[in-house]
């Protein structure tokens, strides 16, 4: 099964993070720093990090995991992480 | 002494706990096996597990080390006909677990101390077992807690220590501080150190102690708060009766927790044994 393209991977990954934040998609462009998200804090965004980690069955690097800033990075490592599981 | 001020959220009136524990009012981690267990089903395993870890056959004295509204210390006097002792520094929990024993006809065998368990009187010791679940995390002397352990168990006895833990010593020195660290240690708690694994074992060899087994009960964590947490949520207005805005606060500090198991945090049940 070919690894999903870093679009997709960006998609699923805004529609799980806005769900968490309780924000709209519109409010999570892929640059934007999560952390200035309202209502975003670092509690709500370990929570998305363990979604997104049970949807693609991965664990990703604690460095990672810890140093997350935006939806364009998350995806960047999910592929990076998943490319390495499937070597 | 900072110890002090640990008892303010667990000297809080015992009924906000009795509106999301268990119906024992077990305040640690249960023991789930089955996708529909019930919390009370998890928290009756956990204590069975607690006895078999310590291989308590029946009749053995025990002392359990901060025993919140009772559960252990009731379970082993009730089920196993334990002699056991329990420490709290709440005023709360030790009128409450004396009057449960009373009511259950179980007061000659389950006493109560009021105090620290680092200066309160425990008479000669010789204990089979002690038991620290989740109290260790309060004690800033962690070597002298380990010692006084040892000298209070007979040759050959068993201690349990489960504890919320740090993930390593590096996460530990990243997020020790942080406001959600903090806000959980000094608002809700008073004073707590969520020491990694390898500082608790630690502590116990130079204590004199044996390794016996070690458990990951992270997952369990998890599960359980997820159920308290559900309960939190469903007798709100109850809580808040007692304690008002007291809801929010648990929810945020139970949110917290649930939030770290496995990335900054972990849960561990340690058993040593007071022998070469």
């Amino acid at each position: 099964m070919p690894s999903p393209a870093h679009d997709e991977i960006l998609t699923t990954i805004t529609e799980i993070v806005a769900a968490e934040l309780g924000v709209p998609v519109s409010e999570l462009p892929p640059q934007r720093d999560l952390r200035e998200v309202e209502g975003a804090d670092s509690v709500k965004i370990l929570r998305s990090v363990a979604k997104i980690e049970r949807r693609y069955d991965i664990e990703m690097d604690d460095d990672d995991v810890f140093s997350l800033h935006c939806l364009d990075d998350a995806a960047a490592v999910i592929a990076k992480t998943l490319a390495q599981s499937r070597a | 002494m900072q110890i002090a001020d640990t008892n303010q959220h667990y000297d809080l009136d015992p009924a906000i706990f009795g509106s999301f524990l268990d119906p024992l009012r077990k305040y640690s981690c249960g023991l789930y096996q089955a996708d529909d267990d019930t919390l009370e089903t998890a928290q009756l395993r956990k204590l069975r597990f607690v006895a078999d870890r310590l291989g308590l056959r029946g009749g053995e004295r025990v002392l359990d080390v901060g025993c919140g509204w009772g559960s252990l210390a009731l379970f082993l006097a009730r089920e196993l006909g334990c002699s056991v002792v329990g420490v709290s520094p709440s005023p709360q929990q030790v009128a409450f677990v004396a009057g449960q024993a009373a009511q259950q006809g179980l007061a000659d065998r389950v006493q109560v101390q009021l105090g620290h368990f680092e200066v309160v009187d425990l008479g000669r010791g010789g204990f089979d077992a002690v038991t620290m679940l989740g109290s260790i995390v309060h004690m800033p002397d962690l070597a002298g807690a380990y010692r006084r352990s040892r000298t209070l168990l007979r040759r050959g006895g068993m201690l349990y220590v489960s504890e919320s833990c740090f993930r390593s010593a590096t996460l530990r020195a990243r997020f020790s501080g942080e406001a959600d660290d903090i806000f959980v240690r000094d608002s809700i708690f008073g004073w707590g150190d969520m020491r990694p694994l390898s500082e608790l074992v630690c502590a116990a060899e130079e204590a004199g102690l044996s390794m016996v087994s070690l458990d990951d009960l992270t997952d369990h964590y998890r599960r359980t708060i997820s159920d308290w947490l559900a309960n939190v949520r469903a007798h709100q207005e109850t809580i808040d009766a007692i304690y008002p805005g007291m809801a929010v606060r648990l929810v945020r500090y139970l949110e917290t927790a649930n939030a770290g198991w496995g990335y900054t945090t972990k849960h561990y049940a340690l058993v040593c044994r007071a022998a070469r």
